[in-house]
């Protein structure tokens, strides 16, 4: 053991520096980019532990089909095959895997029926990929083919049926009624209704779904690696088909996870599989690595797809007096976990209007396609699009500048905290003021001389064919959400109205740390993450705590059987969750620093004081560096060392009265509320339909912004994402049930050329609910992008009377519209 | 298709291929149809070759061979035959990181870096022609390569300061 002095030497100079300086607020360069830049990071395609067989897939090339017969013989005589497995083989040692709602259940191979394209049907495991690939071939599948169901809305009369045990093709909806609709509706001066249409989008992050998964058989367990997104959350969507316990099956997410956006939340079949197949093999490793076709073909991972008729009531002075929502949703073949994205609009119900009488009514529809899974914005960005659209319309129909229409229905800051008529609360913005300055920002730079939107220039433009628009909208992002509600549509509804608060079951956030033998704090995230820089992050947030510095902090991750149950990164809430684990974990800590270092000194706890990563006592001048500190516990028994701690935060909106009925009635509850007012500038071809977005204007707000260079990347990359869905991206099927967007070439992604250039400015009006002011801010361009986007082609396209009635708005419906008008 | 057509390991066709990655030699014996990202990854310890589509859209798997800038999943290893490769493992000397990768660093011109070998590789041979491109010479030499991440803004960015670095360098010499 080195003397407490020799010990922290070396170390009181940084400390020094640490102390005086804050790195929560500022850019700090992330840890994570190091391995990644020079190509060490190791990604779930790089996990192959020695010997490891690889697993591929047999997929349907049918819509929907009875199976008549497999003839796997073939494949199972080849020399090199390892295994392989049917439906029935699955059906008869496991389980089938849990689905969104009550009722239904999927098995991982498909039994009796296939209902998608690419719906796997059997699997194979060979020494290598390629061989695995051929092997596949030789399987022979008699089928014997039904009508596709393909349209949602004729799906929806049930003249055919997806699954025949559940006689409906709609296995869940509801209407929400929240104030007097039909009076508001019946004392309104207009009414309006229209519908909109939502393509089939994703996220489709540039590393597919992947997994190693090994049986061990000395203790009946598994061990699986996997980039499954919220392992701590979902890992019942693996253990269950295997039918083991929660504790035998053990899901560890590598560091880096090259991307999910909410969409490797649902590839637990592939983990369930290539388990499966381990354990046939006496716990030989397997691997599988969804290649891009089956990613978008049949990889379980598109997301909303919806067909809205929104009715609006509103008063000839512009008052928006209620809203009507009604939407269907097409979640393909399977209502797979989630399905409570039909649900979180009610979040944002009115978005940043004040609404008070509203209906929300949806349907989850099923079809002979691929499952829906989440995405970015998990279906606000599809209501938002509508709901703004409408409002163009409405205004329009007044002939009020839209501008005006929307500023004199905000939201004011004086009503702040805001509670919406569906019981969620926004938490704090000057909405009206964000939105008039977007428009001055805009108008001072690019309504002068040599500007985008220089009145010369837009005539110009539009004498050769090309229409020039900007509009400018506010958006709320829902942020935090919390758990409870989550499993609404799993749970008795009609017993909801006698739940209260103390009936709620939130999830914490889990954080736990260590203080190393070279006094460096080993701090354990028990979520994962896919590029979003938490482990920078917990840096920041512990540094600060512990006045010391980020590189005296290390950071890993809990796989799920270490972890708790807990929620994860989804619905933006790391910032503002991991704000407050970091906060408690560093006083827990603290507090048994103390502890440690007053027994070993035979003082009081209150007679010594941690401070910049010492302990000091406070009637001397002797201190203890956490070096010391860690040195002083190495014999104590782990479990009962003061040098480790553990923390778990409870969701912030608990602490909050406002939100005890959203809580008791399982209606979505997100505590913070970020906004952004944007104003993106477009120009249409009238000829070729084409559409151009010149720059994007946004000015964005998510309270205290802990990492100002990843909330800035965040918003750019989520703005990206939301143009590419308002413009190009689409899982289009035909009417036999065919996916068209099964490469690249097809699901067209926003590349350099159609990214515009972004002017993102940034305001911070902390959350009054969030321990350092954070809101979260996770999906916000992708939230917003699609109707800001859409709202700027309305006014580029005012002199038609065109309205982007669909989504995305690809150049073939921008002729038929314009052809229309 | 029946199984006589596909043979088993020991009569399926194989190919020696020498070659140099990241200046060491290196030969194997491979299938000829074994695709040059999956050559590198497996056989010349090159894991930064990400394989994002395997249809030549996404460029992660981007990698120079002969000096000459190629998506590796649309090349078979046996074609590079003779050639010197070069990828993302090569960037880095000694342990310090090269101009381009300090700049996608400090501009924040990654997040999930799934593409970011790609977009290194690209960014080298893109300086290498042009070394002070405008932004849309970026826009056009980079469109090759996707990112799902960061909407490019810092990856231009990242090209801007790494050219200024690199010139200064260039001064220096």
């Amino acid at each position: 053991m080195s003397t407490p002095d020799s010990a922290s030497e070396t170390e009181t100079e940084g400390e020094a520096a640490a102390a005086e300086e804050r790195f929560v607020g500022t850019g700090l360069e992330r840890v994570e980019d190091r391995r990644i830049l020079t190509g060490e990071a190791e990604y779930i395609h790089d996990v192959t532990p020695e010997a490891c067989l690889e697993m591929g897939l047999l997929r349907t090339t049918h819509a929907f089909a009875d199976i008549v017969a497999i003839d796997a013989s073939a494949a199972r005589d080849h020399p090199d095959c390892e295994l392989v497995l049917t439906g029935e083989d699955v059906a008869a040692a496991y389980e089938p895997m849990p689905c969104g709602l009550n009722g239904l259940s999927e098995w991982s191979l498909a039994r009796d029926t296939v209902r998608f394209v690419g719906e796997p049907v059997a699997l194979v495991v060979a020494a290598d990929r390629y061989v695995v690939e051929d092997l596949v071939d030789l399987i022979d599948v008699e089928y014997d083919t039904r009508d596709p169901i393909v349209d949602p809305i004729e799906a929806r009369r049930d003249e055919r049926l997806v699954h025949d045990q559940i006689d409906t093709n709609v296995p869940d909806g509801e209407t929400l009624e929240f104030g007097a609709v039909d009076d508001a509706f019946a004392a309104a001066d207009n009414v309006l209704e229209n519908q909109y249409s939502w393509g089939r989008i994703s996220g489709v992050p540039l590393e597919t779904a992947g997994v190693v998964a090994e049986y061990d058989t000395e203790t009946d367990s598994f061990d699986i690696d996997c980039n499954i997104q919220l392992h701590t959350l979902v890992d019942d969507t693996v253990y269950e088909p295997l039918g083991y316990d929660p504790d035998d099956v053990r899901l560890n997410v590598p560091p880096d996870v090259g991307g999910s956006y909410g969409t490797k939340i649902a590839i637990h079949r592939y983990c369930a599989l290539a388990a499966m197949a381990s354990q046939q093999l006496d716990g030989r490793p397997v691997r599988f690595v969804e290649d891009r076709i089956e990613n978008l073909q049949g990889g379980d991972m598109h997301s909303s797809d919806r067909e809205y008729l929104m009715r609006m009531a509103y008063d000839d002075d512009g008052t928006i007096r209620a809203l009507d929502v009604n939407f269907v949703d097409d979640f393909g073949a399977y209502p797979r976990y989630p399905v409570n994205q039909t649900l979180k609009p009610l979040s944002v119900v009115s978005n940043a209007y004040d609404v008070r009488d509203v209906r929300y009514n949806y349907e989850i529809v099923l079809t002979n396609k691929t499952a829906q899974t989440a995405y970015r914005g998990f279906g606000v960005d599809p209501h938002l699009y509508a709901l703004e659209t409408a409002v163009d319309e409405a205004a329009a129909d007044l002939g009020m500048d839209p501008y005006e229409f929307r500023q004199r229905n905000l939201v004011q800051p004086d009503q702040q905290p805001y509670r919406l008529p569906t019981k969620n609360v926004y938490d704090s913005g000057d909405y009206p003021a964000a939105l008039a300055r977007i428009r001055e920002i805009v108008e001072e730079r690019e309504e002068t001389e040599g500007g985008l939107l220089d009145p010369d220039v837009v005539e110009r433009r539009r004498e050769a064919g090309k229409y020039r628009g900007v509009s400018y909208t506010v958006h709320i992002e829902p942020g935090v959400s919390g758990a409870d509600w989550t499993d609404r549509q799993r749970s008795d509804r009609d017993a909801l109205a006698d739940r209260d608060i103390e009936d709620v079951a939130e999830l914490p956030e889990h954080l736990r740390c260590v203080v190393d033998d070279d006094g460096t704090v080993r701090a354990s995230l028990a979520t994962d993450s896919s590029g979003q820089g938490h482990q920078t992050l917990v840096k920041q947030l512990l540094a600060d705590e512990l006045s010391v510095l980020p590189s005296d902090i290390e950071v890993d991750y809990l796989d799920s059987v270490d972890a708790p149950t807990e929620y994860g990164s989804a619905a933006s809430r790391m910032a503002v969750m991991l704000s407050g684990a970091a906060e408690g974990l560093a006083a827990t800590l603290t507090d048994n620093l103390e502890e440690l270092a007053a027994d070993h000194w035979g003082v009081a706890p209150e007679a010594v004081t941690y401070r910049e990563g010492a302990v000091e006592r406070d009637d001397g001048d002797e201190h203890l560096a956490l070096a010391d500190l860690a040195s002083l516990d190495r014999d104590t028994d782990p479990d009962d060392r003061l040098t480790r701690a553990s923390y778990d935060y409870q969701h912030p909106a608990l602490d909050h009265e406002a939100f005890d009925e959203a809580f008791a009635q399982k209606l979505p509850v997100y505590p913070t509320a970020a906004f952004a007012a944007n104003a993106p500038i477009v120009e249409v071809d009238v000829e070729t339909g084409a559409v151009e977005v010149l720059k994007f204007y946004s000015l964005r707000d998510c309270g205290t912004q802990l990492n100002p260079m990843i909330v800035e990347g965040q918003a750019a990359g989520g703005l990206a994402q939301g143009i590419g869905a308002a413009l190009q991206e689409e899982f289009a099927y035909d009417d036999a049930g065919q996916p068209q967007a099964v490469t690249l070439f097809d699901y067209l992604l926003p590349s350099t050329k159609k990214t515009p250039e972004m002017v993102l400015e940034h305001t911070e009006t902390p959350s009054p609910f969030t321990a350092t002011g954070a809101k979260g801010t996770g999906e916000g361009g992708m939230i917003d992008g699609p109707a800001s986007v859409a709202t700027a082609i309305n006014r580029a396209l005012e002199p038609y009377d065109v309205v982007v009635d669909r989504i995305p708005a690809t150049p073939n419906r921008v002729r038929q519209w314009l052809r229309e008008s | 298709m029946s199984a006589d057509n596909t043979p088993g390991v020991e009569e399926r066709p194989t190919r020696e291929v020498s070659l140099t990655v990241n200046g060491e030699d290196l030969s194997a014996s491979v299938e000829p149809r074994l695709k040059l990202s999956d050559f590198l990854r497996q056989h010349a310890d090159c894991r930064g070759v990400r394989v994002g589509c395997e249809h030549g859209v996404c460029g992660a798997c981007t990698v120079s061979v002969d000096g000459d800038l190629v998506k590796s999943c649309l090349m078979y290893a046996v074609q590079t035959d003779g050639s010197r490769v070069r990828t993302v493992e090569g960037l880095a000397e000694d342990g310090s990181l090269h101009p381009i990768q300090e700049a996608f660093h400090e501009e924040h011109a990654l997040q999930c870096g799934f593409c970011t070998s790609g977009f290194v590789m690209s960014t080298e041979a893109l300086l290498a022609e042009n070394p002070d491109p405008s932004r849309e010479e970026m826009e056009s030499h980079l469109s090759s390569n996707i990112c799902r991440c960061t909407g490019y803004q810092n990856i231009y960015d990242a090209v801007e300061r790494a050219a200024d670095r690199l010139g200064d360098l260039d001064v220096d010499a």
